[in-house]
């Protein structure tokens, strides 16, 4: 008894912190983006205040599968961020394979995807037809990325991949496999939906393509599953690539780092069509992490 | 007694076709009553490896037996067959009302069934080739009574290419025979091994030829999309989720029992693997490829299914040509799993027909608000395609890729990560533009399918769930088999199963998986209220909307991505085989101007002449 109620209140303490963290980072982003474009900006903590303002607006729906989406995609990367180790804190992480990770964070897409589809506007269905399309392009070279690591170190849980490295942060594969590091830089990029590869939200070709009906309650749960997707996105890099960490604290330093470098490199390109994004990551992330990998296996 | 099986159905096809012409209904039933005498006899018998039966013919002077004997693993493709007959068969009593060949396709059907029970269940090559044409015959029926006028032709092909590979099986078995005196498998596989490797692998070929057109193996794929997409609505679910299994199960008896592997064991080998079985395997990550980049483009829902299926399809061949423990788990995991989500899918989408009369998917739209269940249905299933957790597909795909990962085979690994992350695409299509977005006016009225049409769809929800948690119980059967063909099992238990690098534990990830939710559901439940507003109240950047039709994104959904791959579609495989045709006609009419010119003295002239040389070639000798 006393376990369960130690997980749940575990549960909810992890959720709690990432989101709030994810929120803090959008912040800053957002800070950086102004300061780039010699803008001001808003505070750091204005997203806290959005998602308060958000939930506590009137809302309209278009039918049980809007709702069942939101909740499906802040579901899924919920039950996505207990599988990986944030520092000393680890839930399940020792059961979470990579490979899991990664498709239980399709969980989530594909309730956005089907939420936003179930409005009944185009734009919507636009962004999704985007979005996926630019998923089977970064996706691609992580995969690869992920099977030469899980060959090279003979362990697919993201807790060994991160002990692999342990010792000198010589061994971290950021200075072990540079090459690397770099393609999935660029793909956490992707991820993201910075900038050269933010054609399925464009703001003004597309009316923010998926989130386009999304107001009130809705939009602010789609924000709190931004803000824990970036929170997983970093961890999964500073966990493959950085070593990892051993509090939480330097942990969330490691992310933060990382979440500004691609916020500044986000704000530096014009952006991609769809199929020349696509095209890209098939050139050179997957071309690089080909050889990467042939490397490695040989 | 196993030829009981194949004389049930067989029999009850000619009752099921009599009464079928008084009432609609009584066809179906039938059907639906055999197998499931089928499915509650065939369990029973689990277990009883040594059941085995012999008939022998006296022909010409020739001692023909007939050998019949129940395996694992034709137990567990029995199984299969009768189970998703019964639910298909359940399916079609209400959906076959307005059908005009209901009686032929229940006739047809049965005979499938008893068919593909004598392919199981078969020891020796004759019977096998005498059940396997009866299947490749009366599945040729069932396709062509498809509604449209396509269903003729794509039968057609689905013929002659069955017919061609079983030509090149013929003269395979009768070679073999006249070496061995013997039809059955265990004299043959030892006459194989024995025999010249070259010329064993030439044999094993020619005889494998039809189980890889059945299994719809590039290149032998084209007659997959029009088979699938003209069929009945009903056999769709049939034809993807069984018969194109019947291939990997002729693979399976070619590569174990006729001794395939034990022949290319010590030929040259790359990472440990024949070079022959790579290059089956790249078969499979060509065949995983291509039914991925056609299915995206595809405009007709089961079309695009039917290249899903051709996709899936690859990964089961990786699976069994590595051979590894794993890799052959993970293949006869995805077989029983691809069945049960495949055809949940067809019945879904037999559904969406049943109602629209349609498989144009521009054509439909916002269906979820009218037939909720076959949303479901279609939901459930395809989050078990794409291989999202925590569902049967998953699983299924996650010991494939160990086995990938453990060898570092990174070509067949790259093959199956594209087509698992491209699934999202074309699984997303259907639900999107048929199931989302705008309901058309013409389908205002439409209502939910009938009960006994949501039964089978509601079952196999439930199988794909329970899958998903409790994959030890598919383990215990796979364990047999792969102990009957002598490769190592993998450990497992109820819930979970050990892979390359780490131990998968369903029942863990389904209660995060529940967790996440149910605290994504509290947040939306203590938030405020919303207010439900109509389809076509949405954002349209000021412009006026007036009709549900011209506002819903259907057409060419993924137009950026099939822009990619406009020049290699372009060059399709099915246009190739037809300059073939076309090439092959011309040459055998330049060569009948050469000889015949159509002069009747030539023709006398040309068998005196080969008189002539055949004396002198006797006088010779």
């Amino acid at each position: 008894m006393i376990d369960i109620i130690y997980r749940i209140g575990h549960f909810i303490l992890i959720t709690l912190f990432t989101t709030a963290l994810g929120l803090l980072f959008m912040g800053i982003a957002r800070k950086i983006v102004a300061r780039i474009q010699k803008r001001y900006g808003p505070p750091f903590y204005q997203p806290y205040l959005d998602v308060l303002k958000l939930f506590g607006k009137d809302a309209i729906t278009h039918g049980f599968i809007f709702d069942f989406g939101a909740v499906m995609a802040l579901g899924g990367v919920i039950a996505t961020l207990f599988f990986i180790p944030l520092g000393s804190w680890q839930l399940y992480s020792m059961e979470g394979t990579v490979l899991l990770i990664i498709y239980f964070l399709a969980v989530a897409s594909l309730g956005m995807a089907m939420g936003t589809v179930g409005s009944g506007n185009p734009q919507a269905s636009v962004g999704i037809s985007r979005a996926l399309t630019q998923m089977l392009g970064y996706e691609l070279p992580y995969l690869v990325i992920l099977f030469s690591l899980i060959y090279r170190y003979q362990t697919s849980s993201v807790w060994g991949l991160m002990q692999a490295q342990s010792g000198s942060f010589l061994n971290w594969n950021l200075f072990a496999y540079p090459l690397m590091a770099l393609v999935a830089f660029v793909v956490l990029i992707g991820m993201m939906g910075k900038k050269p590869f933010d054609a399925m939200i464009a703001p003004a070709e597309i009316g923010s393509g998926p989130v386009v009906e999304s107001g009130g309650k809705y939009l602010g749960m789609l924000l709190l599953q931004k803000s824990i997707t970036i929170i997983i996105e970093l961890a999964l890099y500073v966990n493959l690539f950085l070593g990892g960490a051993d509090n939480i604290f330097s942990f969330s330093f490691k992310m933060l780092i990382v979440w500004i470098l691609a916020t500044m490199f986000g704000s530096l390109f014009p952006r991609f069509r769809i199929e020349d994004g696509v095209k890209f990551f098939w050139k050179w992330p997957l071309g690089i992490a080909i050889l990467q990998a042939l490397y490695i296996i040989i | 007694m196993l030829i009981k099986y194949i004389f049930i159905p067989a029999a009850a096809a000619f009752a099921a076709y009599v009464l079928n012409k008084k009432n609609k209904k009584a066809g179906a039933t039938i059907t639906a009553l055999v197998s499931a005498y089928l499915l509650v006899s065939l369990s029973l018998l689990y277990g009883s490896w040594e059941l085995s039966q012999s008939f022998s013919l006296s022909l010409m002077g020739y001692q023909l037996e007939f050998l019949m004997a129940l395996t694992p693993l034709s137990w567990l493709f029995a199984v299969l067959t009768a189970a998703i007959s019964l639910l298909i068969a359940i399916f079609s009593i209400e959906s076959q009302a307005d059908f005009k060949f209901s009686s032929v396709f229940n006739l047809n059907f049965l005979l499938v069934i008893a068919s593909i029970m004598g392919v199981f269940f078969a020891r020796d090559f004759l019977t096998l080739f005498i059940f396997w044409e009866l299947m490749t015959w009366t599945s040729f029926y069932l396709i062509s009574s498809g509604k449209k006028k396509m269903a003729a032709k794509a039968a057609y092909r689905y013929l002659i290419l069955s017919t061609a590979a079983a030509y090149s099986f013929l003269m395979a078995v009768i070679f073999i025979f006249q070496q061995t005196g013997s039809f059955a498998f265990e004299p043959a596989a030892q006459f194989l091994l024995n025999n010249s490797a070259p010329q064993s692998i030439l044999l094993l070929s020619a005889i494998s030829l039809p189980f890889l057109v059945k299994a719809g193996i590039f290149p032998l794929h084209v007659w997959v999309k029009d088979a699938h997409g003209n069929a009945p609505k009903e056999f769709s679910p049939f034809l993807s989720g069984m018969l194109l299994k019947v291939g990997i199960y002729g693979l399976i008896v070619v590569f174990h029992q006729l001794s395939f592997f034990k022949i290319i064991e010590n030929t040259i080998s790359y990472r440990g693997l024949p070079l022959l079985s790579y290059l089956f395997a790249l078969l499979g990550a060509v065949t995983i490829i291509t039914g991925t980049i056609l299915a995206i483009r595809q405009e007709d829902m089961k079309k695009l299914i039917a290249y899903s299926s051709i996709s899936q399809m690859g990964y089961i061949i990786i699976g069994i040509a590595i051979a590894t423990p794993l890799g052959f788990t993970g293949s006869m995991l995805h077989l029983m799993n691809h069945l049960i989500f495949k055809s949940t899918i067809f019945l879904a989408l037999a559904a969406v027909i049943y109602r629209t009369g349609t498989t144009k998917m521009y054509e439909m739209g916002g269906l979820i608000f009218r037939m909720p269940l076959t949303f479901a249905a279609y939901l459930t299933a395809i989050i078990a395609l794409a291989g999202i957790p925590p569902t049967n597909g998953f699983i299924s795909k996650w010991v494939i890729y160990q086995a990938l990962i453990e060898k570092g085979y990174l070509f067949l690994a790259l093959a199956a990560f594209f087509g698992s992350i491209a699934s999202f695409m074309y699984v997303f299509k259907p639900l999107s533009t048929v199931f989302l977005g705008q309901l058309k006016p013409q389908h205002q009225e439409i209502k939910e399918v009938p009960l006994m049409m949501k039964i089978p769809m509601l079952i196999l929800i439930g199988v794909i769930v329970f899958f998903g948690v409790f994959p030890g119980i598919q383990m215990n059967i796979i364990t047999q088999i792969s102990g009957y063909l002598g490769i190592e099992s993998v450990n497992y238990s109820l819930y979970s199963i050990q892979g390359a690098f780490s131990a998968w534990n369903s029942l863990y990830i389904f209660n995060i998986f529940t967790a996440g939710f149910v605290i994504a559901l509290l947040v939306f439940g203590f938030a405020k209220k919303s207010k439900l507003v109509g389809l076509l109240d949405t954002y349209s950047s000021g412009e006026y909307i007036t009709d549900a039709e011209s506002y819903h994104y259907a057409y060419q959904y993924y137009r950026p991505f099939d822009r990619l791959f406009d020049n290699l579609a372009a060059k399709s495989l099915t246009g190739f085989y037809e300059t073939l045709t076309a090439n092959l006609l011309k040459s055998g009419e330049s060569l009948r101007r050469i000889f015949a010119g159509g002069r009747v003295q030539n023709y006398a002239l040309y068998s005196v002449l080969l008189f002539v040389i055949l004396a002198a070639v006797g006088w010779i000798i």
